[in-house]
């Protein structure tokens, strides 16, 4: 739960899940699923992924869709070429930022953004001397585990 | 094992094929299709964005939210859309056995040999994620691929359990269970699919189907609907599976309509009931589809 909490302070949520923990990953149940009772042997998923605990937290997809719905996410907007170099794992230049939602700050974390929905995270650094929002998390995610397993 | 020559090959099979009444060449082929995950976006908004990037669509008209990919410079898979979960990759016969089992918000589904997952996502989608989805495999390394399609497509229903079918009690009933099982499958998505299959194949594949089946049944709530589906075009793994479910158990036939035909009533020979014809086939020269096999089952 800590380093859960912690990433939802970094990305300046409020949101406070109620979590149901399998093995290192982190799910929350809608009110039907929780009303349900069910057994927990052999269960491997359940309800809304919303993350792994490695190093640091990492986040599922739709945890970041939930994010991206909340009033006052940082966010910033890529067109569909930037946004294609980030979910294969690129950092993003400033210039490539189409929009930003919050003010830019050194060091804080942003939702990645393509045509409304979020397409990652990653934090406001200079690599350098250039400014870029470096890769933390994309849904590219999906084809390098899918390749991977 | 020892295989006798005349019970595999291209010609053994096709054969067989004929005998049921299709003169198939071996060659047919489905085009690759998409389905709009409809708990993401409408059919509308995601074929105009496909059609913008240069994707032809044609609408697969026996299919709620199908499409058939007529040309596309890039797979469809490499798209951020698809990254998204905005739509999946299914092909169209597959797409309509949970569309035949018509699972509602209020349901209580099993999909019992979920993974990869496509059709565990299509049946969230048509649940509107509400109501409670199992979704049950035994190989956990699909099951990863299955759990990846969930968090990709969005849905918010489900539990996922890795277990043996065939002994399922998750101690509850369910109103609605997906039987896709494990098969032969067949050689329209599979072109090395001639000189691998033996007809051994098809009666051990027979055998695992009816324990899944009567376990399908036993977690079915007394009127519950059982949607038993394969890409097999083997008789042994669909019809006479069937004839067999319905002399083991408490349960009737209720028709599947849609493209193709009836089930066959007669099987090399051997004349079948007359309820039979209430399940439903694909065959690949009728539909330009993979060959697929639908019975929908009710249990008294």
């Amino acid at each position: 739960m800590r380093l859960l909490k912690r990433f939802l302070e970094q990305v300046g949520s409020k949101m406070v899940p109620e979590v149901l923990m399998i093995d290192s990953r982190r799910f929350t149940l809608n009110e039907e699923l929780e009303r349900r009772r069910f057994g927990r042997e052999n269960l491997v998923y359940a309800g809304t992924y919303l993350g792994r605990n490695r190093r640091l937290f990492e986040p599922g997809s739709p945890l970041l869709q939930m994010l991206a719905s909340e009033e006052g996410a940082r966010k910033v907007q890529l067109g569909r070429e930037a946004a294609w170099l980030f979910v294969c794992g690129r950092d993003i230049f400033e210039e490539n930022i189409e929009r930003v939602e919050g003010v830019l700050e050194l060091g804080s974390h942003y939702l990645v953004m393509f045509d409304g929905r979020c397409v990652g995270y990653g934090r406001y650094e200079t690599s350098a001397g250039i400014h870029v929002i470096r890769n933390l998390f994309d849904l590219g995610d999906f084809l390098r585990r899918e390749a991977s397993g | 094992m020892v295989v006798s020559r005349e019970e595999t090959g291209k010609k053994f099979f096709l054969n067989r094929y004929l005998s049921l009444g299709h003169r198939l060449t071996g060659d047919e082929r489905t085009p690759q299709a998409i389905r709009v995950n409809t708990l993401k976006t409408t059919d509308d908004e995601i074929s105009a964005t496909l059609m913008g990037l240069g994707v032809k669509l044609s609408k697969v008209p026996y299919l709620d939210h199908g499409y058939v990919v007529e040309e596309s410079e890039f797979s469809l898979g490499a798209y951020i859309e698809y990254l998204l979960g905005l739509y999946s990759l299914q092909e169209s016969a597959s797409q309509y056995a949970v569309q035949a089992l018509a699972p509602n918000p209020g349901d209580t589904v099993l999909d019992m040999c979920a993974a990869p997952g496509g059709k565990t996502t299509q049946i969230a989608a048509y649940m509107e994620n509400r109501g409670l989805l199992c979704a049950m495999d035994v190989d956990r390394a699909r099951v990863y691929a299955l759990e990846n399609n969930l968090e990709r497509c969005g849905v918010d229903n489900s539990l996922v359990y890795v277990g043996e079918a065939t002994s399922l009690d998750l101690g509850t009933r369910f109103s609605k269970v997906l039987l896709d099982a494990p098969c032969s499958g067949n050689y329209v998505t599979d072109p090395s699919w001639f000189s691998r299959r033996v007809v051994e194949d098809v009666h051990r594949n027979a055998e695992t189907q009816r324990k899944l089946l009567s376990a399908a049944v036993r977690n079915l709530e007394p009127g519950g609907i059982l949607l038993y589906s394969t890409c097999s075009l083997e008789p042994e793994e669909n019809e006479l599976n069937i004839v067999w479910l319905l002399s083991n158990h408490e349960v009737v036939l209720e028709e599947v309509d849609g493209p193709g035909e009836d089930g066959l009533t007669e099987v090399f020979g051997r004349e079948l009931e007359d309820e039979i014809s209430k399940c439903h086939r694909f065959w690949p020269d009728m539909t330009r589809t993979q060959g697929f096999f639908l019975a929908k089952v009710v249990k008294r």
